[in-house]
């Protein structure tokens, strides 16, 4: 690449996380020349996705010894009058990842990643020396619980095509609003618990067919699903950057009760057409829900337990145990003993607000992975003139001393790059700088298995399902199981994120037990017979990530007055905290821009043979209408 | 004009029959038979916007500068007697540093693939966009046109038979052009929309596993998809 860096802009972005990402597209929306970095060769930090070797990948690297923390000599580029604020090398946010492969590997040859033809987890091309190289043969190397090396020649290969175990693939989780409401109820309120798939037997998956088809992965580092009146959604529809991504609607909410995954009713069909609940519950958990969509209204009804846990008040509300227990575990999802009864009711009310925005239940999945929501923002920030530079580390902040402001950076090739200002993601900075941090860490766990938690007429669903803590004060555990349809696993697999806040040391120590719950671990499911209950564990993997989520900025040492910290994921189901985080630095940086506004259609910006910034015209009636109608306003160019 | 060499053998022009027969993606606008997300790619500097201008707007601007601000464009063309809405995806200049997003690729039936005539190193680096390809695109059947650009330059670093080797070896369709002149312009899209038409399977199963787009529009239709909220 003969290009270099321009060494001028008004904002630097470390950083290609969610609120970094959002930051920088309002920035170049509004205006501002945005050069936007990251250290690793892949867009999003820990809210990325990745294929199958590409999370392998990513796991080596973090199984790996750190070699060293500090940049060498960034001190020797500084002028008298400054002073530097050091970046971190490499990344530590990540912790006790273990890995363990449960399918067995039944292939003569060496299985590689169709199409994975660079072996790299980034979406570029170029030869970055610190990219690891993808080697699925040692990416697990370190974990007592392999039963084999994975490049060990094998056996012959029982099943030669994935396509043959499926049948077809249905689209019946699909929620196209275009079908008439009462049909697409039909179709996704299917009963609970009965066994109406009629799989093909010997439909192992194995663990080199994982690998082959390992491109159809969009793996998560972190499990969130989209609130369907949250404001990611409203940020999407508002910046049209809803336009480079697609949705799935969430099909069930599923809880998990006396050793038993239910689907919970979640709307007035499902309620009435519930075989688990009788005339009474019916009744009851109707009443009690239509008393929550306005319960502000109704204050004398709740008034007396403000202050009691909500679990409490709910055993006042002739409610069932079980309805209570789906209640405040899988609707308000929240947890026994901690929420108050006005948090637990104001969960409730936005749980029902969000449902039937555009399916049967509040949430939204963007296909192809969490990790495609960053990169539609930076699309965005690219469209309006942002500069995108991957693998391109930071060694330092350079501080004015005078004025004790940041005014520029150093990136790795120790060019200096200038701007106004800066934002930096948390996992950059030094132990130095955060010495006076807590930080919190959450517990995930990513498992492919053979089939759902909860068998249905249609094997395309996508389920939330809420393990409530077994020991009281340990926290629930979320879980989220995506289908094929999703475009983040491989046909007949399912992919299951679980998340927490971490209460023990590692991850694993914090959801094992859950997994045990759920899932049958492959080789056990050899041996017994073939009608086991629960789906076959074919691949797990467990991690710590930090929970850098709501420290004051006070916190860190020696921050510059205009450099501005962004947290990484949070533990929340929601997307809530990054938009904030992102509006309210966007507000700090240009208090009298609108953040994110509309863009004009595409069609209507035009070239700027000299400027960096292209000459955006003001938005045509018809394409503000878009976001301020909310009726029929005809949809661009897209469709 | 020139005309593009389609590579493989044994092509018809079967397709419109074919796609007459298959009629989904009509219910958008009357008479349009589906829509289709192209996407252009190649280094920076080859001239992908100026084919892009040239393409929906017939402009040519010998200045432009660096991409920024080109999101997509949209145009309807007929091939066959069969109205494609085309919607062209610009790389935003995010390939100038190599860092196209892979959500770019997601859902794209064609491609096309530019390289500039005049710079080896364009032509050079065509593997690595093949293989950007095959990591990030989402269908395997994806059609790809090579598109060597500024033909109108008197000076020449890639003949013609190199780029239509390469294009043959990789099952591409080849076209030389120039954005200057329009030599070639419209028929790399065309040629690439009929083939894309021709293929079963590409485009008309596009109107099954759609996911939900946002707009305030769903919501209307949305409000009655049987939440609590409908019945109060």
């Amino acid at each position: 690449m003969a290009d270099k860096v321009p060494s001028e802009f008004d904002v630097v972005v470390i950083g290609t996380g969610l609120p970094e990402s959002i930051v920088a597209a309002a920035c170049s929306r509004s205006g501002q020349s945005v050069l936007h970095v990251d250290s690793r060769s892949y867009y999003g930090g820990n809210w990325a996705s990745f294929s199958f070797s590409g999370l392998l990948s990513w796991i080596k690297e973090y199984q790996e010894e750190s070699d060293g923390d500090e940049w060498a000599a960034w001190q020797e580029l500084l002028l008298e009058a400054e002073e530097g604020v050091a970046l971190r090398k490499k990344d530590q946010t990540i912790q006790h990842v273990e890995v363990i492969r449960y399918a067995s590997q039944d292939s003569d040859e060496h299985v590689e990643e169709v199409g994975a033809v660079q072996k790299n987890p980034a979406p570029v091309t170029s030869a970055s020396s610190n990219d690891p190289p993808d080697s699925t043969g040692t990416a697990c190397s370190d974990t007592s619980e392999l039963t084999a090396p994975l490049n060990e020649p094998e056996t012959s290969q029982e099943v030669p095509d994935v396509d043959v175990t499926l049948g077809n693939e249905s689209h019946g989780g699909d929620t196209d609003c275009t079908e008439s409401p009462l049909e697409q109820e039909k179709a996704e309120n299917v009963p609970v618990g009965e066994a109406v798939v009629d799989v093909p037997k010997k439909n192992r998956i194995t663990y080199s067919q994982i690998v082959k088809e390992g491109r159809r992965f969009n793996i998560d580092l972190t499990s969130k699903l989209l609130y369907s009146r949250g404001l990611l959604i409203d940020l999407l529809i508002k910046s049209s950057v809803s336009r480079y991504a697609e949705f799935k609607n969430v099909t069930r909410i599923l809880g998990y009760r006396e050793g038993t995954v239910l689907q919970v009713p979640c709307s007035r069909a499902d309620v009435f057409n519930s075989k688990q609940l009788t005339m009474v519950e019916k009744r009851m958990l109707m009443k009690f829900l239509t008393f929550c969509l306005d319960y502000e209204q109704q204050p004398e009804d709740y008034k007396a337990y403000e202050e009691c846990p909500f679990s409490e008040y709910l055993k006042t509300q002739k409610l069932t145990p079980s309805l209570q227990h789906f209640v405040l575990h899988s609707i308000a999802m929240t947890s026994e003993g901690c929420t108050g009864t006005l948090d637990g009711l104001r969960e409730t009310q936005n749980f029902l607000r969000c449902l039937g925005r555009y399916g049967n239940t509040p949430f939204l999945f963007p296909l192809y992975g969490q990790g495609e929501l960053p990169q539609c923002f930076c699309r965005m920030c690219a469209v309006f003139g942002g500069t995108y530079c991957l693998s391109h580390a930071v060694q330092c902040l350079v501080v004015d001393k005078e004025s004790g402001k940041c005014k520029a950076i150093i990136d790795h090739f120790g060019q200096r790059i200038s701007a106004k200002y800066f934002i930096v993601e948390d996992s950059y900075l030094t132990e130095k700088t955060c010495s006076d941090v807590a930080y919190r860490q959450m517990s995930r766990a990513v498992l492919i298995t053979d089939r759902s938690v909860l068998k249905a007429e249609s094997d395309q669903q996508i389920s939330i399902l809420t393990v409530p803590p077994v020991e009281p004060g340990s926290a629930a555990v979320r879980v989220i199981e995506l289908c094929s349809s999703t475009m983040t696993c491989m046909k007949g697999t399912y992919l299951v994120h679980l998340t927490c806040p971490s209460s023990k040391k590692t991850a694993r120590e914090d959801l094992e037990s859950v997994v045990q719950k759920l899932f049958t671990p492959y080789a056990e499911a050899e041996l017994e017979n073939e009608e086991v209950e629960k789906p076959n564990l074919l691949w797990a993997l467990y991690f710590n990530m930090r929970d850098s989520s709501g420290i004051n900025r006070d916190s860190y040492n020696d921050l510059p007055s205009n450099v501005y910290v962004c947290s990484g994921p949070d533990c929340f189901l929601g997307n809530k905290n990054a938009v904030q985080q992102a509006e309210t630095l966007f507000r700090h940086i240009l208090p009298n821009e609108e953040f994110c506004p509309p863009p004009p259609n595409p069609e209507d910006i035009v070239f700027d043979g000299d400027g960096m910034q292209p000459e955006v015209p003001a938005p045509k009636p018809e394409a503000a209408e878009d976001v301020t109608s909310q009726g029929d306003a005809e949809e661009h160019s897209e469709e | 004009m020139r005309r593009p060499l389609p590579v493989s053998e044994g092509e018809s022009a079967g397709g419109g029959q074919l796609a007459q027969e298959l009629l989904p993606g009509a219910r958008m606008d009357e008479d349009v038979l589906t829509t289709l997300k192209i996407l252009i790619i190649g280094e920076s500097g080859v001239g992908k916007s100026s084919l892009l201008l040239r393409f929906t707007d017939d402009t040519f601007d010998p200045e432009l500068a660096a991409t920024i601000g080109v999101d997509f464009k949209v145009k309807t063309i007929s091939v066959d007697g069969n109205k494609a809405k085309l919607a062209i995806w610009d790389t935003a200049g995010q390939e100038r540093f190599r860092t196209l997003t892979p959500s770019y690729y997601r859902g794209a039936q064609g491609v096309i693939l530019v390289y500039d005539v005049t710079r080896r190193d364009t032509f050079v680096k065509l593997d690595n966009w093949l293989n950007e390809l095959e990591t990030y695109c989402t269908r395997n059947d994806i059609v790809k046109m090579l598109v060597g650009n500024k033909i109108d330059k008197e000076y020449r670093e890639v003949d013609r038979n190199e780029g239509l080797k390469f294009a043959r070896k990789h099952s591409m369709l080849f076209i030389e052009a120039s954005a200057k002149t329009c030599d070639g312009v419209q028929c790399a899209f065309e040629e690439l929309v009929e083939k894309i038409i021709q293929t079963p399977g590409l485009w008309e199963s596009e109107n099954q596993n759609k996911g939900v787009r946002l707009s305030h529009r769903e919501e209307s239709h949305g409000g009655a998809c049987g939440g609590y909220c409908s019945m109060l």
